[in-house]
């Protein structure tokens, strides 16, 4: 049998120094966002039952996620997702705390992606989540947050865009209830898949909705959209959905990101539960989408306790990534100073790291067995100076 | 790297057929016809790079963000799936897939098990499945045809043109599972980003293909 004892498993990996720093960067940054604006931290358990991510509405496929077993022999799974959880909790142990809630996480979640397609399984995901509040305010406010946490990342080539899972369900619900037909329109829709899309619509005849949908994915875009939406959306429900992504598009124009925002009208997410304005944030030269969220009403409610919520999460992995990308600056540097201590002088040498540390000097305690290998170490380490003590508790400087 | 639009082309027929469209269109494609065994290969004066690989990583290039477009067939989409915009028939590149097998023989019949071989056992497993029906599926790497031949399979699903290797061999089409043709697909990043630059090549290549 073979042993899988040197490698990790496919989709992770080891983070070492730079990439580690670009994480922990953008994490930190990102709760220090969400702390200033009032936002609670919650830490969700890192398995949790099937049954979860199993509701009425299916919104993960099971094999997509990674499952084991408790000690009773019940399904669990590695949380392959943190809007469910705080949903779960939110309809449970805060369903009595005063609304709105503010909560954000930031915690890894689990999936599982084709075998060989180079993603990542394990994802490092920062968001927030409101559950409760004005919906208008809410989706205002978090809209807001949104484009805030693409700045902290310092890059002004990103895009953010804006759409709503409304105009699918307004227009499905008017041809068809069954699920699977659903399913297969809207992945085409999706993937603005224009000759299945059109093969499938062809027994719907030439309705108005079949016609509709049909053009759907081909609204997006900048503000012109907006005219081609008006003049071919007549229903009523749809003028209504299309003045909401107009005031959020006027509002994130009035926020001094004009240039930076599209509208997509095909926008339907995976994880089905978006139900209204749904955004997404793309950082150039990242082929996938860093940012995601949106609208979810419904989810609440199928843990037993509906309320409007809505939320975001940023993929830092993705984050770090690109970063890394366009920056070719080193983000570890080396310690200042590497203390070596006589073998007799132990004591005296740390107690000078801990008042070089003191400080704010990197001293790292040298840890070598005479002072010709710490000069060696410091050299390849690119440590410039040493500061050799003895047991007096003098101390010597030698450049590298 | 904004500015050039980046195309992969399933090397091969798709790509000659590709290229014609394009010199239709009115392109450059001198640079392309004369590639010698270069890779990468520009069509002068608009900004277009072509990138010539195997069907299947036509699809992982553009998934991947590092190729705009691609030129792909059906068969090959249907076989991988995969996350990007499939936004044009091309038209070309015409064919089906089909379940086939030995002359007279029914492939429904009796209770037992089918074996099915195939080079596109995702294509099959799922054609089965829609059926609700049980098969096993044998992976096989080419010459697909020979599988019924030496007893290995009851039938195979596969690409289908005229059927003429099938009916030497003694083999039939017992039912066609899908249409293929060639498509064009887009990195659903660069679709956003890129918008302007293709949408008009895409005007310029529905309008192609209408007026043909």
């Amino acid at each position: 049998m073979r042993k899988y004892d040197l490698i990790t498993p496919e989709g992770t990996r080891d983070l070492l120094f730079d990439e580690s720093v670009a994480r922990r960067t953008a994490e930190e940054k990102l709760r220090r966002l969400f702390e200033n604006y009032g936002y609670s931290e919650v830490i969700t358990p890192g398995v949790e039952f099937y049954d979860v991510f199993m509701l009425k509405s299916r919104y993960f496929a099971q094999e997509t996620m990674y499952k084991l077993s408790d000690g009773k022999g019940r399904l669990m799974v590695i949380r392959p997702d943190s809007t469910m959880p705080i949903a779960r909790l939110a309809a449970t142990r805060l369903k009595d705390e005063i609304h709105p809630l503010k909560l954000f996480y930031s915690q890894n979640i689990f999936r599982i992606n084709p075998k060989d397609s180079g993603r990542d399984d394990e994802i490092t995901q920062s968001g927030i989540e409101i559950i409760g509040g004005n919906v208008k305010k809410a989706d205002m406010e978090i809209l807001n947050l949104a484009a805030e946490a693409i700045k902290t990342f310092e890059t002004n080539d990103f895009r953010f865009e804006i759409g709503d899972g409304a105009f699918f369900k307004i227009l499905i619900s008017k041809l068809t209830d069954d699920e699977d037909e659903t399913e297969r329109l809207r992945e085409y829709v999706e993937n603005k898949n224009m000759p299945e899309l059109k093969t499938a619509l062809e027994k719907y005849g030439h309705s108005n909705q079949a016609d509709i949908l049909y053009e759907l994915p081909k609204l997006f875009g900048c503000s012109e959209v907006f005219e081609k939406a008006e003049q071919i959306f007549k229903d009523e429900k749809l003028v209504s959905v299309l003045e909401d992504i107009k005031e959020a598009y006027a509002y994130l124009c009035a926020l001094g990101l004009k240039d930076k925002v599209t509208m997509d009208f095909s926008l339907v997410n995976k994880a089905n539960y978006y139900t209204g304005l749904l955004f997404r944030g793309y950082i150039m030269g990242y082929g996938m989408p860093v940012l995601s969220g949106g609208r979810y009403d419904a989810l609440t409610g199928d843990f037993g306790s509906p309320c409007p919520a809505t939320g975001f999460a940023v993929n830092i992995n993705a984050v770090a990534k690109a970063l890394l990308k366009g920056n070719r600056t080193e983000l570890t540097t080396p310690s200042d100073i590497l203390v070596y201590a006589e073998n007799d002088a132990m004591q005296k040498g740390f107690l000078h790291c801990r008042a070089l540390a003191d400080n704010g000097i990197r001293a790292e305690n040298s840890l070598n067995e005479t002072l010709e290998e710490a000069k060696e170490f410091a050299q390849k380490k690119g440590i410039k100076l040493i500061d050799r003590v003895d047991k007096n508790g003098n101390v010597t400087k030698i450049q590298v | 790297m904004n500015d050039v639009i980046r195309i992969a082309l399933t090397k091969g027929r798709l790509e000659k057929d590709t290229v014609n469209l394009f010199e239709s269109m009115g392109f450059d494609v001198s640079a392309v016809r004369d590639k010698g065994r270069k890779l990468i290969l520009p069509i002068n004066g608009c900004g277009i790079e072509v990138v010539l690989a195997k069907a299947a990583d036509v699809i992982t290039y553009v998934e991947h963000g590092v190729c705009d477009l691609g030129v792909v067939g059906k068969d090959t989409i249907m076989e991988h799936g995969g996350k990007y915009f499939e936004l044009v028939d091309l038209g070309f590149g015409r064919c089906r897939f089909a379940l086939a097998g030995k002359k007279g023989s029914d492939f429904y019949k009796g209770y037992g098990v089918k074996t099915v071989a195939s080079k596109y056992a995702n294509v099959a497993r799922a054609f089965f499945e829609s059926k609700g029906m049980d098969v096993d599926i044998v992976k096989i790497e080419g010459s697909v045809e020979l599988a019924p031949l030496l007893g290995l399979a009851d039938g195979i699903v596969d690409i289908v043109e005229t059927g003429a290797t099938l009916n030497e061999n003694g083999l039939e089409v017992y039912e066609d599972v899908a249409p293929v043709s060639a498509r064009l697909i887009v990195n659903t990043v660069s679709m956003k980003l890129k918008k302007e630059r293709i949408d008009q090549l895409v005007e310029i290549i529905e309008k192609e293909l209408r007026d043909k």
